[in-house]
């Protein structure tokens, strides 16, 4: 790649020393003629030899003079060069550099210097449309995912109030019962994916900006009994290794997210009677648990990106937890090394 | 025992006002922010079920106006936001619970009840109910004077349980009440059974009758 400044330079260059190479024959000959006008004039009869010996002059003169007006007009022209790029350029750079620091995700606005030259300020004004366009269609894009969630809540709400309420009914029969705990446990599901979404939306939104020195170490034991009765019941085998007292610093109710979520998606596939592995030191979290088949990297932590065959969940979970990582420069690295699924944090 | 329900979507608020009628709670309804000034106003409440997003204004207002007016009327903020600065905000501003849509009407049920016995009952709050003895500051239980040791599960569900007496309860509505946050993310409630089958026995072992019914196979009552 060139830069547009040298291209141009280059040309003028080229085409300052063809012109002057050019230029002198046509000197030689016209200062010849000349020359041999006025002898021819005065009658003055020179020797061959000094008719040689004065064209050698002739052409040393003119060379010597047109390489000094080259090499002077060279450095004219880098001079005016770096002059114009330092001033008519300008703008043109400064907007270059606004766009590459432009970050579509972070809510700044980009401004562009004002210029007086009307090329640039049609490109800068271009631009502005541009991003404008841009930026209103990623808010809007946002806001949908939230609004949507919000407003399925309320109906959401409804159908639950209503199943609650058909419950009661006194004529109830086996077969409608069921019929409603199907209702139930597909509404519940519903119901888990739009709050799931509605968080993904929040975080992305940059909500829950609240940050706090969180003793890790503490709330993942915590955990750790909260989800006893999941693990338990499905014979998990856990074995833990968590260093005391390590400090983060992060939004509590994000890091509780995380946590919920590797708990879940670890019971959730771990087969019966498997294992998991928690470990917990300075600057790694780790989850590994048994498992038979490797997911699909690509996926693992997209939104709704289903990474298995079999996967009873919306595959929110850990999107939801690779965008928390993402807030906090942490890396949420996924692999599968000797029958282990391991989620792996760096902080 | 009067409840105002505050909320601007007619069919959940008749969904919550006949499930709480069965419970002799006389519920009234106000669709509006104005309708809702004028009631806070004029009548007094022993709960009211306040929705933030209301037509004609914020019920967060409603909330400031209620706790100005220095009156005893327990609040629960019922709202579609689930926002944590929303729940802050409420419960600072003293609201006494917050419970976010959706939800099941049996957990609305259990939490109103839990209000009114702490503003009508005070420091003395012994919860009875046939032979059963619950006292809710020491979170114990007792059957004719005999303690019965139950873990801190299974006490939670004895007390949903009581307040949703004769109320046909589901696994679900168990579940999530068992283990709040987490109970949503997974699709299997096994869990809940060995708790209640826990509770049954040692109710039973303690001389209580059976009150614990299993209906339709996987729903649940407390007969009394």
């Amino acid at each position: 790649m060139k830069k547009l400044l040298n291209i141009s330079l280059k040309r003028f260059t080229l085409f300052a020393a063809i012109l002057l190479i050019c230029s002198i024959p046509v000197y030689y000959y016209i200062i010849r003629k000349l020359w041999a006008y006025e002898l021819g004039e005065h009658n003055i009869v020179l020797t061959s030899e000094a008719a040689k010996e004065d064209s050698f002059l002739i052409i040393l003169s003119i060379t010597s003079l047109t390489l000094l007006f080259f090499i002077l007009q060279l450095v004219g022209f880098v001079l005016i060069n770096l002059r114009v790029s330092r001033i008519l350029w300008k703008p043109f750079y400064d907007s270059i550099e606004k766009i590459r620091n432009f970050d579509l995700t972070k809510q700044e606005s980009i401004d562009f210097n004002s210029t007086e030259v009307l090329e640039f300020t049609e490109l800068n004004q271009s631009l502005d449309k541009l991003f404008l366009g841009n930026r209103s269609a990623y808010v809007q894009q946002k806001e949908f995912a939230e609004n949507a969630s919000h407003e399925l809540q309320t109906p959401l709400a409804i159908i639950q109030s209503k199943i609650d309420i058909l419950l009661q009914n006194k004529d109830l029969t086996d077969l409608q019962y069921q019929l409603l705990d199907e209702m139930q446990s597909a509404l519940s599901r519903v119901s888990r994916i739009n709050k799931n979404l509605l968080l993904l939306s929040k975080i992305e939104n940059n909500q829950f900006l609240e940050v706090e020195a969180l003793d890790i170490s503490a709330l993942l034991k915590e955990k750790i009994t909260v989800f006893d009765n999941f693990i338990q019941e499905k014979g998990i085998q856990v074995q833990a290794s968590i260093e005391p007292e390590i400090l983060l610093h992060a939004n509590d109710s994000l890091l509780i997210i995380i946590f919920n979520n590797l708990f879940t998606n670890a019971i959730r596939y771990t087969p019966r009677n498997g294992k998991l592995i928690i470990e917990l030191s300075k600057n790694q979290l780790r989850f590994s648990n048994s498992g038979d088949v490797s997911l699909n990297r690509s996926h693992v932590f997209q939104r709704f990106g289903k990474s298995s065959d079999h996967s009873p969940g919306a595959g929110l979970g850990l999107s939801l937890v690779n965008q928390i990582c993402k807030r906090y420069n942490w890396v949420l690295d996924y692999s599968f090394v000797n029958n282990f699924h391991l989620f792996t944090i760096t902080f | 025992m009067k409840i105002l329900i505050i909320e601007d979507e007619a069919a959940l608020a008749k969904s919550i006002s006949d499930f709480l009628s069965q419970e002799d709670y006389l519920c009234e309804i106000a669709g509006s922010y104005s309708e809702a000034i004028v009631k806070i106003e004029s009548f007094q409440y022993d709960c009211i079920l306040l929705d933030l997003m209301l037509p004609g204004g914020d019920g967060i207002k409603l909330l400031k106006i209620i706790k100005d007016q220095k009156k005893q009327d327990g609040v629960i903020i019922i709202s579609a936001k689930n926002s944590l600065e929303d729940k802050v905000a409420g419960l600072k501003l003293g609201a006494d619970d917050y419970l976010a849509k959706p939800f099941h009407l049996s957990e609305l049920a259990a939490r109103v009840y839990s209000i009114i016995r702490r503003k009508n009952f005070g420091s003395d709050n012994m919860l009875e109910q046939k032979e059963i003895k619950v006292d809710l500051l020491a979170k114990k239980v007792s059957i004719q004077q005999r303690e019965v040791p139950l873990t801190k599960k299974e006490y939670d569900l004895l007390l949903y349980l009581m307040s949703n007496k004769n109320r046909v309860l589901s696994k679900s509505a168990l579940a999530e009440h068992l283990s709040g946050d987490i109970a949503d993310m997974f699709d299997n409630y096994d869990f809940v059974y060995a708790h209640i089958k826990n509770l049954k026995k040692k109710l039973q072992e303690a001389g209580a009758g059976n009150y614990l019914k299993t209906l339709y196979g996987s729903g649940y009552k407390w007969d009394v």
